[in-house]
Parts: C-alpha cells; sequence; structure tokens
C-alpha cells in the first residue's frame, strides 16, 4: 500500500529573510491596489505563490519598493527587524488614515547559533496563499478611500541598528483613538513571523466630524494562537525561510 | 460333708428389695458367687483322715440332722427371698434396662443435637472464618488502598504547597507588576494627555501659520503674477524691440551703404562736379546731415532699448532670485516648524523623562532609565511567562486535583462500602455470639442433663466415658473458637479505630481540597483578568505604540511624493533654463546686432512712444482701480459687517485635482473668542461649510445639520447664530 510521505526542507536565515522581505513586497503591492492608492490600470497581473496576484508597473513605485525590500532582507538577516508598517495617509492633509502592521519576531537561537529548521514547501505556499487572500478580502469591510492617498513604510528596528542614508527616524505616525479589528492568526515552528495587520482607517461622515476605524491585526504568541504556520521554502542555494507570517483573529 | 455356714439374720421380707438395694458390692459379689456355686454337702470327706488339719474343720461343720433340716429350710427361705429378690431384681433391671434404653435414647438423641450444633458451630466457624478471612483481606485491601490514597494525598499535599508558595511568589510578582504597569499606564495616560494638549496647540499654531504662510504665499504669488505679467509686457516689448532693431539695422546697414556710395560718389564728384550741384551736395549734405541725426536719435534709443531689456534680464534674474529665496523661505520656515516641533517634543520627552527620574525610583541619571525600563520590560515578561506557567502548572493541579478529588470520591464510597461491611460483619459477628451464646447456653443444660444422667446411672461408664470426652473435646473447641472470636473481635475493634482515624484524615483532606480549589478558582479568576489586561496591552503595543528604550522607527528619505516634488521642480527648472537660455542666445543675438549700428525707422519710434504712453496710462489707470477696489471692497465689506454681522474674510486654494475654489472665513462680531469661526467653500455656484473646531461643537453641528443639511439654507444658519451669539453676549 502506498504511502504519502511529508517532505520537508531544511530552513535557514538567509533564505527566511529573502522569502519574507519577497513576500512584504508582494503583499504591500496588493495592498497598494486593493486600496486603490495607484490607478488600476497601473498593475499588471503576475503569478505568484500560486496565485494571481498585481505588480505595479510604475517605475518609481518599483524602485521604491525594491529598494525597501532589500533593506528589509538586511536586517531581518541580522534579526534586527521588529515590525514593518505600511501607512496609507491623505495627499492633500498628510493625515494617517490607515495602518498596516507586519511585526516579526526572530528566533534568537537560529541568529546566534545558525541552526536551521524543517518545513514542507507545499505547507509553506498553502499559508502564503491563506494571507495574501486575506488581504485582498480585507476591502469587503472597509470603506473606500475617497481622497488622493500615498503611503510610506516605517521599520522598526533595535536601538542599535546603524541607519543607512537612505533612511531617517521617524514618527510612528499613530492614529488617534483607533478602533482595532484582528483578523486570523498563525503560529510557527521556529518562531519567526509577520504579523498582518489590518488598516487603521479614519473616515469622514457628513456631518464632517471624524470617525476613526482602526483595522489592526496583532501577533500572538505561540501559547496563545491556534493556527500559526510558516511559509519557508527551500533555495537553490540551500539557504531557506526562516521567518513566518501569520494572521491574528 | 455339709459345708457350715454361719446363721444367717432372719430378714423381713419387707426388706428385702431394700436390703437389695443396701447390699455393697462386695456382699452382692458374694451372693452372686453363693449363688453361683451350688450347695455343696459337707460330708466327712474320706480324705480328711489324710489331712489332720482339714478334720477340726469337719467337727465343726457336723450338724445334725435337725440342724440340716434347719439348714434346708433356712436355705429353702433364704432361696425363695432370693427367688424372690431375684425376681425383684430382675424386674427392676428390667425396668432400669427400659431407662437405660430410653436415657440411651434421649443420649442419642441429645448426641444428635450435640452434632448437629457441632456441625452448626462448624459451619458457623467456617462462614466465620470466611468472613473473617474476607474482612481480613478487605481490610488489608482497604488498608493497601488508604495507604496508597494517603500516600497520594501526602505527595498531593506537598505539589500543593509548593504551588501554593510559587502561587504566593506569582501573586507577589503579579501584584508589583500590577502596580508597575497601574503607574506606567498613568504615565501613559499623563503622557497622552500631555501629548494631546501639545497636539492641539500645535494644531492650532499650525494652522495660523499655515493661514500666515497662505496669505504671505498668496500675497507673494500676487507680486509675482505682477512681475510676471510685467516680465511678459517687458519680453514683448523687447521681441518688438528687436524686431524695429532688426529693421533699423537693416535700414542702418542700407544708409551705411548708401552713406558708402554717397561718399564714393562725393569723392568722386568733388572734382568734376563742384560748380554743377553744390546746391544738391547741401540738400543731399543736409539731408544725409537729418538721416544722421534721425540714425544717432534712433541709435541713442535702441541703446536706451537695450538698457531697457538689460534691466529686463536684471529685473528677471532678481525674479528667479527672489522665486529662489521665496522658496528656501518656505522649506526653512518648513524645516523651522519641524525643528521647532521637534525641539517641543524633545522638550517635552525631557521633562517627562525628569519626571519619570524623580519619580522612578532607583534612577540617579538618565542613562539609568531605558536600562530601567528594560528591566521593568523584563521583569513583566518575566511576570507574564511565570504567570503562564503558573496557569500551566494550575491547570496540571487542577487535573491531580480532580483525579484527587475522583480518588477521594473513590476512596469515600469504598470506605462506606468497607463500614457497610464492617457493619454486616458486626451484625453477623453479633448474630455469631448469640448463636454462640444460645449454643453455649444449650450445652451447658445439656452437660447438666448428662450429670444429672450420670448421677442416675452409674451404670456403661465406657460409652458415658466417650460422651464426656466428646463433649470435653467440644468444649474446648468451643472454648478455642470463643478465643479466636474474641481475637477477632478485638482486631475488629482495632481495625474500626483505624478506619475511623482514616475517614477523619480523609475529611481533612477533602477540607483542605476545597479551599486550594477555592483558591485555585480565585487564582484563575485573578489569570483571567491578567491574560485581559496583557491582551489590552498587546493591543496598545500593536496600535503602534513601542518603547523608545529598545526600538526606533525608521523611513526612506526619498519617499516617492518627495521624489515627484524633486522632479516636478527638477522639470520646472529645466524648463525655465531652457527658456531663459532662449532668451539669452536671443538677447546675445540682439546685442550682436545692435553693437554694429542702429538705424530706426521714425514710425517706429513714435510707435514706442505711443506704446509706452499707453502703458504708463494702463498702468496708471490699474493703480487707480486697485486703490478704488481697495476701497470699495473695505466700504463693502464694512457694510457687510455691520449688515450681516460676519466678518468676512476670502482667500483662493487649489484642491489636489487642480479646481480652483474660493474659501470665506466667517467671524461674528459678537463672538466671544477669536475661535469662533466659520469656514465655508465656494466653487462654481456651490457653497459648502467646512469642519472645523468650532463647527464640531454639539450646539453649532446641530444647527448645521437643521439649516444647512435639512434645510439647504446657510443664510438662516448664520442668522440663527447670529442673533444666538448676541442673546450671549447681552445676557453676558
Amino acid at each position: 500500500m502506498a504511502t504519502r510521505t511529508i517532505t520537508k526542507d531544511i530552513i535557514t536565515l538567509r533564505g527566511s529573510a529573502a522569502i519574507v522581505s519577497e513576500f512584504f513586497g508582494y503583499a504591500a503591492n496588493s495592498i497598494l491596489y486593493n486600496r486603490g492608492i495607484y490607478p488600476e490600470e497601473s498593475f499588471a497581473k503576475v503569478k505568484k505563490y500560486g496565485l494571481p496576484l498585481l505588480l505595479t508597473q510604475d517605475n518609481d513605485v518599483k524602485a521604491f519598493i525594491t529598494n525597501l525590500t532589500a533593506q528589509l532582507s538586511e536586517w531581518l538577516e541580522s534579526g534586527k527587524l521588529q515590525r514593518v508598517v505600511l501607512v496609507i495617509m491623505s495627499k492633500a492633509t498628510s493625515e494617517v488614515l490607515e495602518r498596516w502592521n507586519f511585526s516579526i519576531e526572530t528566533d534568537n537561537q537560529v541568529v546566534e547559533k545558525g541552526v536551521s529548521r524543517e518545513k514542507s514547501d507545499k505547507e509553506i505556499m498553502r499559508e502564503i496563499q491563506a494571507i495574501m487572500r486575506q488581504i485582498a478580502s480585507s476591502i469587503t469591510y472597509l470603506p473606500c478611500l475617497d481622497e488622493q492617498c500615498a503611503f510610506d513604510v516605517l521599520a522598526y528596528t533595535d536601538k542599535d541598528v546603524e541607519v543607512p542614508f537612505t533612511w531617517i527616524e521617524s514618527d510612528p505616525k499613530l492614529i488617534a483613538n483607533p478602533q482595532m479589528v484582528k483578523l486570523h492568526s498563525f503560529d510557527t515552528k521556529v518562531m519567526s513571523y509577520f504579523v498582518l495587520s489590518s488598516p487603521l482607517y479614519r473616515r469622514f461622515c457628513s456631518n464632517r466630524e471624524p470617525i476613526v476605524l482602526d483595522v489592526n491585526l496583532w501577533r500572538y504568541l505561540c501559547r496563545y494562537t491556534r493556527l500559526i504556520h510558516w511559509f519557508p521554502t527551500k533555495m537553490t542555494n540551500g539557504t531557506n525561510n526562516r521567518h513566518g507570517i501569520w494572521c491574528v483573529s | 460333708m455339709i459345708v457350715r455356714t454361719p446363721t444367717q439374720r432372719k430378714r423381713r421380707a419387707s426388706t428385702t428389695d431394700d436390703d437389695y438395694s443396701v447390699f455393697t458390692p462386695n456382699q452382692q459379689q458374694l451372693q452372686q458367687q453363693q449363688q453361683q456355686q451350688p450347695l455343696i454337702i459337707y460330708e466327712d470327706d474320706p480324705n480328711e483322715s489324710s489331712h489332720p488339719n482339714s478334720s477340726s474343720s469337719s467337727h465343726q461343720m457336723l450338724c445334725t440332722y435337725q440342724c440340716r433340716q434347719m439348714v434346708k429350710s433356712e436355705f429353702l427361705d433364704a432361696f425363695s427371698t432370693a427367688e424372690k429378690q431375684l425376681r425383684d431384681y430382675q424386674s427392676k433391671f428390667e425396668s432400669l434396662n427400659d431407662d437405660l434404653c430410653k436415657s440411651e435414647i434421649e443420649r442419642k438423641k441429645y448426641y444428635d443435637q450435640l452434632s448437629y450444633s457441632e456441625q452448626e458451630l462448624a459451619g458457623a466457624k467456617g462462614r466465620e472464618k470466611a468472613l473473617q478471612e474476607q474482612l481480613m483481606k478487605e481490610v488489608t485491601d482497604s488498608q493497601e488502598r488508604f495507604q496508597k490514597h494517603i500516600m497520594s494525598h501526602s505527595e498531593l499535599e506537598v505539589k500543593l504547597r509548593k504551588e501554593v508558595d510559587v502561587r504566593r511568589h506569582a501573586e507577589s510578582s503579579a501584584a508589583s507588576a500590577k502596580e508597575k504597569v497601574n503607574l506606567l499606564e498613568e504615565k501613559l495616560n499623563n503622557l497622552s494627555e500631555s501629548t494631546e494638549r501639545e497636539k492641539n496647540r500645535l494644531h492650532r499654531e499650525i494652522a495660523r501659520l499655515k493661514k500666515e504662510s497662505k496669505l504671505s504665499v498668496s500675497r507673494i504669488s500676487a507680486n509675482l503674477e505682477r512681475m510676471e505679467c510685467r516680465a511678459s509686457y517687458a519680453e514683448k516689448e523687447s521681441e518688438l524691440l528687436k524686431r524695429q532693431l532688426e529693421d533699423h539695422s537693416k535700414q542702418l546697414n542700407e544708409c551705411l551703404h548708401q552713406k558708402s556710395e554717397i561718399e564714393r560718389k562725393l569723392l568722386s564728384f568733388t572734382f568734376p562736379s563742384q560748380e554743377v550741384s553744390t546746391t544738391e551736395v547741401y540738400t543731399l549734405v543736409k539731408h544725409l546731415q537729418e538721416e544722421l541725426r534721425n540714425c544717432e536719435s534712433e541709435v541713442q534709443e535702441a541703446r536706451r532699448l537695450k538698457s531697457l531689456s538689460d534691466n529686463i534680464e536684471l529685473m528677471r534674474e532678481r525674479l528667479s532670485e527672489e522665486k529662489g529665496r521665496r522658496e528656501r523661505a518656505e522649506s526653512e520656515l518648513l524645516k523651522l516648524q519641524e525643528v521647532q516641533l521637534s525641539m517641543k517634543e524633545l522638550e517635552d520627552e525631557l521633562m517627562l523623562w525628569k519626571f519619570a527620574i524623580k519619580e522612578i525610583p532607583g534612577i540617579s541619571c538618565s542613562d539609568d532609565l531605558p536600562i530601567k525600563f528594560a528591566g521593568l520590560q523584563k521583569e513583566v515578561v518575566d511576570n507574564m511567562m511565570k504567570v503562564g506557567e503558573i496557569s500551566a502548572r494550575l491547570k496540571l493541579t487542577e487535573v491531580a486535583l480532580e483525579a484527587a478529588e475522583n480518588g477521594k470520591q473513590l476512596t469515600e464510597t469504598e470506605a462506606a462500602l468497607t463500614k457497610e461491611k464492617t457493619e454486616e460483619l458486626t451484625f453477623e459477628l453479633k448474630r455469631l455470639e448469640l448463636t454462640l451464646s444460645s449454643v453455649s447456653g444449650e450445652r451447658d443444660r445439656l452437660r447438666n442433663e448428662a450429670n444429672t444422667w450420670k448421677k442416675q446411672k452409674n451404670v456403661g461408664p465406657a460409652g458415658e466415658i466417650k460422651n464426656e470426652s466428646l463433649i470435653q473435646e467440644l468444649e474446648a473447641s468451643l472454648a478455642e473458637k470463643e478465643c479466636s472470636i474474641r481475637q477477632l473481635e478485638n482486631k475488629l475493634s482495632d481495625q474500626k479505630e483505624v478506619i475511623s482515624r482514616q475517614y477523619k484524615e480523609i475529611m481533612l483532606l477533602t477540607e483542605r481540597l476545597n479551599n486550594e480549589a477555592r483558591r485555585i478558582k480565585s487564582l484563575e479568576r485573578e489569570g483571567d483578568r491578567l491574560r485581559s489586561e496583557i491582551s489590552l496591552l498587546e493591543s496598545k503595543l500593536g496600535h503602534g505604540d513601542f518603547s523608545a528604550a529598545s526600538t526606533k522607527v525608521l523611513r526612506m528619505v526619498n519617499t516617492l511624493a518627495v521624489d515627484n516634488e524633486a522632479k516636478h521642480t527638477i522639470e520646472a527648472l529645466r524648463t525655465e533654463l531652457q527658456k531663459t537660455k532662449d532668451k539669452l542666445q536671443a538677447v546675445e543675438e540682439l546685442k550682436g546686432q545692435s553693437d554694429v549700428g542702429n538705424l530706426i525707422d521714425a514710425d517706429i519710434s513714435e510707435k514706442l512712444a505711443r506704446l509706452k504712453t499707453q502703458i504708463a496710462t494702463l498702468e496708471k489707470r490699474e493703480e487707480r482701480y486697485k486703490t478704488v477696489f481697495a476701497e470699495k471692497i473695505s466700504v463693502f465689506r464694512r457694510a457687510c459687517c455691520s449688515l450681516f454681522g460676519y466678518k468676512i474674510l476670502m482667500d483662493d486654494h487649489q484642491r489636489p485635482n487642480g479646481i480652483p475654489v474660493t474659501r470665506f472665513t466667517l467671524q461674528s462680531i459678537y463672538a466671544q473668542s477669536d475661535d469662533e469661526k466659520l469656514e465655508f467653500e465656494y466653487e462654481s455656484g456651490n457653497t459648502n461649510i467646512l469642519a472645523n473646531g468650532y463647527a464640531s461643537q454639539s450646539e453649532i453641528a446641530h444647527q448645521i445639520e437643521i439649516f444647512v443639511r435639512k434645510m439647504n439654507s446657510i443664510p438662516a444658519f448664520t442668522a440663527n447664530l447670529t442673533v444666538e451669539s448676541f442673546n450671549k453676549r447681552t445676557l453676558s
């Protein structure tokens, strides 16, 4: 009788950082498309993670995201990156409308000792697909952004990180009195993961009073979460993903 | 020979039976021997002669015939009496035999009864043994189980003590963490309040600065537009002048060429034609002189125009410089604002840190703060970890407690069962004791009866001896059984005491278990509360708050907006550069052309003069119009203010999509503070009210809702507001 064997791939820190930063790039593009930050015609369809995803064709945005993901990968490899926040602001008033919070926990054992873990590719792909679908489905309960908006990316790093010359220190661009909405959560095997956060949203009603709807995903520690997954993949050079992505419900 | 018998006493007939009974056994034996031995007549025995010793006796024994007859009669009487006695004895014997049979029957009956009672005894003893064995087994089992439970209880007690200690430690640490969390929360609240106040103040200042900057920008833009218009006019003029200059230069060249020809002609004509055309020459010369003068005047005009164009270029350069200065000033203003904001933030942070340093114990300088905060955070994290571990242990102990409770319930049921069994056994024992007592009573009765029977009959000693030995054996066995029963009873009583002690211990343990269960529930509630606090803190952290001691927020310098703005500015600068380059080339061409020598037509100079006068008159008219408009508009504004009760400020804006809109700011003359301003936006015939601090007040918002949203009448709203503020003013 034939039995199904579960294949597991070796996961290292470098590959994990590369995959996580790549995922952030695709997630940022998905958010920009779904929230209408840039017009639809400026996006092109590509196949990634077994899903049809949309990537911006604007050269400036592309270059920005590429430089960003490169820096994030560097910080992830050193284990210094704590959080990445994608902020959507009004162009006219520079007011923060939405805040997508991606929290990261890196396994210190892997960073210090360089040990590796194992996880199957299929499971990784499945988890990424689930997260990308959740991003796409978040527009069903988020209100439309009527005004012209811009986006920015904030990186929460350790205090001792050397600031590159293309980066500066910034305020956290918080929203006053936000409302929090939590989405699905995933736990990881080796404890490194992104937290997808839904946006913090601020909307004006007809009488011009601000109503703040803050949708924020937060991470849970392993003992508090139920479904926790990795999404490491196997790289040709043997380096694999060490970070996991999970969403909170 | 007749054996001489001694004379017998004469017995009475009545006493024969009595004598029979009185006979002693020896006499009875003699009588029996005599009865058995035949009567031998004594005769002289011939052998006696041979035996001289026996002769005396024969002499003694010799009696007469009478004596013989007497003896015979006596013998016969005795024989009859003996026969009577015999018959009596036989009857007595028969009766005694009957009695013996009866007694034997009764003995058998009693023996059967004895055997039955013995069997019953044996059965009872067997049952008792079996019950005792069962009891012993159950007692040993229950003892073992009790011992096991006691061991488990003792282990659980030890674990409970440990867990209680750990829980106390965790409680104390959680309490300290809670206190710290409360302190931190209070500080956070204070910080947030202060930041909100500062934010509001900064927003107000920013709004004021923005308005001022907008006004200044509008003024500067108006000035710029004016200068640009002037520059365009000047450019147009310069172009016109350049064209004129070109024409004039062409004419000049022609004139020069004509002049050279004329001079040649003059030179050629000087010798031969002096006499002929002096007048023509004079006229030519005059004409040429006039033309020269005109050319000179035109050259001067051209030079003046050139100087004007130089001035225009200078003005353009100054314009560009001023534009650059304005941009620099704006950027510096922005930077100033940012620097001021950052300064204020830093000052606030410093104050807060100073307060924190003063309030938090164990900190002597600002460098200790991050360490202290890190330590506190670590403590909080450790405490939360401990709380989590303790909750896990609590759950384990709960599971163990539940198992112990189940075991306790089992033991209680078993103890109840053993109690019931012991009670049953005691009842059984009592019953057996009763049966024993009854049997012993029966035995005693039988014994007494046997004794009486023995006394009545001294016959058959062998069977009676057997019965007595059996009875003695039974008695001995009964005594042994009684001893064993007493021992068992003692053991039972001991076991009962042990069971009662164990039961008391079980009750104590159950009480302790209940107390511990109550404590566990209270700890669970505290754990849930702590978890909810943790989730609240996590949500706060998820909101975006972070520890400045361990984390910093970075963003890219060249964001897309900045890049776009830089690109726009670069493109605008490039276009301006191209334009200035083109103009420079044109002016250089003009310079090159004007350096040769300029011939300007009189018509062009007249046109120039006319244009200049027109420009001057238009400028004057414009200035007059402006002054008149300013006066009129100020009068109009004052009239509107006095008539409608609102000071109106008009300002032009541009929306992000490029649509220009006009913004009106209304302030009532009855306003009690400068913040009471209404803002409206006018765009292509539509007026909309904008939200601000004053409009968001509840009363004003209510009026806006009624008059503007529902009734779509802004004048009604403003009139109502005027009346209300007038009433407030008059009342106050």
